[in-house]
């Protein structure tokens, strides 16, 4: 089920009043999986079997890399477990993909070959769940961490449903000790915990969804051809849409955790005040980004083997990234920008090492880092190439023919919540959250509580899912 | 939150790569900032730390609460002063619930209703129901061209010995526009989740809300305002505004009397038919042509899979006037479409215009039928069918 949901309110009632009864912690903890089996079978009940062969398979393996003695059995359990999560995520999610692909090469060849049609149906979380367990055994692997003790703890790690279905991406040495003493939420993590629930909430409902989806729609869900203000200004909104929705999941996971006393991850820091996309990528989506790092990045050689190799693991790791994000080549081009921004911005560093920009300079840096991401953003939101390179050509201006396509009131609501967007996170660029609510005026945070309450009621929604369901 | 001792902790931190990496983490942060998994390469990331604001949440939130549902009381007493009342919210689930009926046991013998907004609005399920004995299923959706639910219900095993009238509004029916044209695919993927909110909604939002509509949702309601500048070479399209009540979970439904007491808001109505008016009419008359032939020609396929397994299809041309029936009459002439639709499907009609008790109506707006008059318009509907529609032949008696 979907946070932004009426099933969910009643789901997190039922769980939060269940999980305070006086019940011994190991009966509270089963309830919780319980809760997070079912918080998953309300998509779609047989895809639960997939959870729990990701839960096993892992467990299994963890144990054997404990017992095994030799590197070869050692590497064979690991190799169990990386090929059984990514077999499970390579048929379901990329299935359909390489068998277009597959057609596509033999039709270049001259054989015509026609593939029945896949109808694979999409797990809803597969990417994160995997990625998750994978972590485990990995870890182990890596004898970064020993093997969780308890199976219960450990299951509830794989499934704990706040972070289940779209992150933060959880590692077990994150999580699986926070099940090992009883936890409870006081008041006072209740209360916060649902002011971030409403943070996130306000995020999702009302600015991704209820205002900026539209405009990002028109421009890309249509065969018309934009001019430079409307491509930009529905790139721009598609920025503040991505940010929104996948921020506001994090923000409400994390405050769903908290109001039932546990601990998740920050998964953004304000990526649009970024100075740089190394610094984008220390920003957004910190727990994936910071698992490719760890077990692709570093694995492939880092920046360990000198500078070619090093140039080489950076742009395997962006591309495997934007892969994982979708089934798609657009997407692949889209981490292929990264990798090559990544590049450049490294060979830069090195080239102008004494080189210290000014506060205006730094400023200019982050404007061009917001810039150059949106252009990457292009191939992310474009369902084809060819309506990418017309929404690119109409950013540049070199589209002919072009047609109004947004609303003056789209134009204005879009920039007015850019510009405040972006704003705000230079604003908040070395601050958290929660440095500036101890400071804020109790008034002001009451009233900024109740218009975001009341504008998540008001705006309706319709229970859209979150675009990260689908990666 | 301190980190907890724990089997699963940091194992051999002999082993961590890229040493120089994670010597930043140790580097000291402002202190409104915290460490995040950025910036703890190569390691086994420990229990995150989440700081609660040292505040009085508790009354923050008290006061948030109040705030909250007094702007909700205003937002509310807004709407009803403006005319709305509650009413159950007309969704793809609730849609949903319905056409479940047909797979649920009741598609046997079963009258079922599709069509657009016409059929939705005119025909009134509790005055069918007094006459016949029997509750029609009623799967009409505004805005759109019934072909999708008549080739859906065509495939349908389920459906058999039954009856099928299918509302036939010209621009939408020849044209095959579907506003709402996603509320199959809907229905077949519908998650139990979405059953389990269309229920919560149905019982506990719906009933007690007016602002719980998509008209009065704060992104359109903004949206609607008159004082954004048109923006030039963009041609002004004003949305359907809200025409219709929902009265019953089985979609029965009428008209908004609103349409009725306010000529001004039924005057809003007609100039936005107006204006779809136009844009029908930019149309090249040889594509429209050709769109009309390829909706007859799928109305053609499907009502011959109905008969064979005994379903009656009978199509309804429920009536319009004013200004929607003349763009009709120019841009849906009859003999082009009402007329070919009869005599290539072989299925029976009643058109309005062919009956005199069917044209005595008053339509606030052109295109819908006063609450009243959808009462007498049902009744005289169904007197006509059961009169006029000869059992064997499956043929409406010439008139």
């Amino acid at each position: 089920m979907v946070f932004n949901s009426l099933t969910f309110i009643a789901f997190f009632a039922i769980v939060l009043a269940v999980h305070s009864l006086p019940l011994a912690w190991k009966i509270r903890k089963g309830n919780l999986l319980v809760a997070s089996y079912i918080f998953y079978s309300a998509w779609n009940p047989p895809f639960v079997v997939l959870l729990w062969i990701s839960t096993v398979v892992d467990w299994y393996a963890a144990q054997g890399l404990v017992k095994a003695q030799r590197p070869v059995a050692r590497r064979a359990w690991m190799l169990l477990s990386v090929i059984a999560n990514l077999g499970m995520l390579g048929y379901f999610k990329y299935g359909g993909f390489l068998l277009a692909n597959f057609t596509a090469l033999l039709a270049s060849v001259g054989v015509t070959y026609h593939a029945p049609a896949p109808d694979i149906v999409l797990p809803v979380g597969i990417s994160f769940y995997t990625f998750a367990t994978m972590s485990y055994t990995l870890d182990v692997y890596l004898r970064r961490a020993l093997p969780a003790r308890n199976f219960l703890d450990y299951a509830l790690f794989v499934t704990f449903f706040p972070h289940l279905v779209a992150g933060p991406i959880m590692r077990p040495t994150e999580l699986v000790p926070q099940f090992e003493q009883p936890r409870r939420a006081n008041r006072q993590q209740l209360f916060f915990g649902l002011a971030l629930m409403t943070i996130g909430m306000f995020n999702k409902v009302v600015l991704a969804d209820g205002f900026l989806a539209h405009a990002a729609e028109v421009v890309y869900d249509t065969d018309k051809i934009p001019g430079a203000l409307d491509a930009w200004m529905g790139t721009l909104a598609f920025s503040g849409q991505i940010f929104c929705d996948f921020a506001g999941y994090s923000t409400i996971a994390i405050g769903v955790a908290m109001c039932l006393g546990f601990a998740m991850p920050d998964n953004f820091r304000f990526p649009y005040a970024a100075i740089g996309f190394s610094d984008f990528w220390r920003r957004w989506h910190i727990t994936l980004s910071s698992w490719l790092r760890d077990y692709l990045y570093i694995p492939l050689g880092g920046n360990r083997h000198g500078r070619r190799r090093t140039y080489a693991a950076l742009m395997g790791t962006m591309l495997l990234g934007g892969l994982w994000h979708g089934a798609s080549w657009t997407f692949v081009v889209w981490g292929g920008l990264h990798g090559i921004y990544l590049s450049v911005e490294r060979w830069l560093r090195k080239r102008f090492a004494g080189f210290r920009p000014n506060v205006w300079a730094l400023l200019a840096f982050g404007l061009i880092t917001y810039a150059l991401v949106n252009i990457t953003w292009v191939f992310f939101r474009a369902k084809s190439f060819s309506r990418a390179w017309t929404v690119l050509c109409g950013m540049f201006g070199g589209n002919a023919k072009t047609v109004p396509l947004l609303t003056t009131e789209s134009l204005v609501v879009v920039a007015a919540i850019i510009t405040g967007l972006v704003a705000t996170h230079w604003l908040m660029r070395n601050r958290t959250l929660e440095s500036v609510l101890a400071r804020a005026p109790a008034a002001v945070l009451s009233c900024t509580w109740a218009i975001m309450a009341f504008a998540i009621i008001a705006t309706q929604g319709n229970g859209n899912a979150f675009i990260y369901f689908q990666f | 939150m301190p980190l907890s001792t724990s089997s699963f902790e940091p194992a051999n931190s002999d082993l961590v790569v890229e040493r120089s990496a994670s010597a930043e983490a140790r580097i000291a942060l402002r202190p409104d900032l915290r460490l995040t998994a950025a910036d703890r390469p190569g390691i086994a990331q420990p229990v995150p730390e989440r700081d609660v604001p040292d505040r009085r949440w508790g009354a923050i939130m008290l006061a948030a609460l109040i705030m909250t549902l007094l702007m909700l009381g205003a937002w509310e007493w807004h709407w009803r002063a403006f005319g709305v009342e509650p009413s159950i919210a007309n969704t793809d689930a609730l849609w949903a619930t319905q056409r479940r009926r047909i797979d649920h046991g009741e598609g046997s013998g079963a009258i079922v209703l599709i069509g657009s907004s016409r059929m939705l609005f005119d025909l009134q399920l509790p005055v069918w129901q007094k006459l016949s004995g029997k509750r029609p299923i009623q799967l009409a959706m505004e805005g759109t061209s019934p072909m999708f639910a008549l080739e859906d219900l065509a495939d349908d095993p389920n459906f058999r010995n039954g009856r099928l009238l299918v509302g036939v509004a010209p621009d939408l029916f020849f044209s095959g526009f579907a506003f709402r044209g996603g509320v199959l695919k809907y229905t077949r993927k519908q998650s139990p989740s979405q059953r389990v909110g269309q229920w919560l909604s149905m019982h506990f939002v719906e009933p007690f809300l007016a602002f719980d509509d998509p008209d009065y949702a704060l992104p359109t309601v903004l949206e609607r305002q008159d004082w954004w500048p048109a923006r030039p070479g963009m041609r002004a399209a004003k949305p359907v505004r809200k025409l219709m009540v929902v009265v019953d979970e089985d979609r029965a439904s009428h008209i908004w009397d609103k349409l009725e007491k306010d000529p001004a808001y039924a005057a809003l109505a007609q100039s936005i038919w107006a204006q779809h008016f136009t844009l029908l009419r930019d149309m090249p008359a040889q594509a429209l042509q050709k769109t009309t032939d390829e909706q007859i020609r799928r109305a053609s396929i499907a009502v011959a899979k109905l008969r064979r397994r005994n379903v009656q299809v009978i199509f309804v041309r429920t009536p319009s006037a004013g200004g929607y029936l003349a763009f009709e009459d120019e841009l849906f002439p009859r003999a082009k479409t009402w007329d070919v639709l009869l005599a290539k499907t072989g299925a029976p009609g009643v058109h309005f215009q062919d009956h005199p008790e069917l044209e005595r109506f008053w339509l606030p707006e052109w295109s819908h039928l006063a609450v009243r008059d959808a009462v007498r318009f049902t009744d005289a509907l169904y007197q006509i069918i059961q009169r006029d529609v000869d059992p064997r032949t499956r043929r409406i008696a010439k008139r």
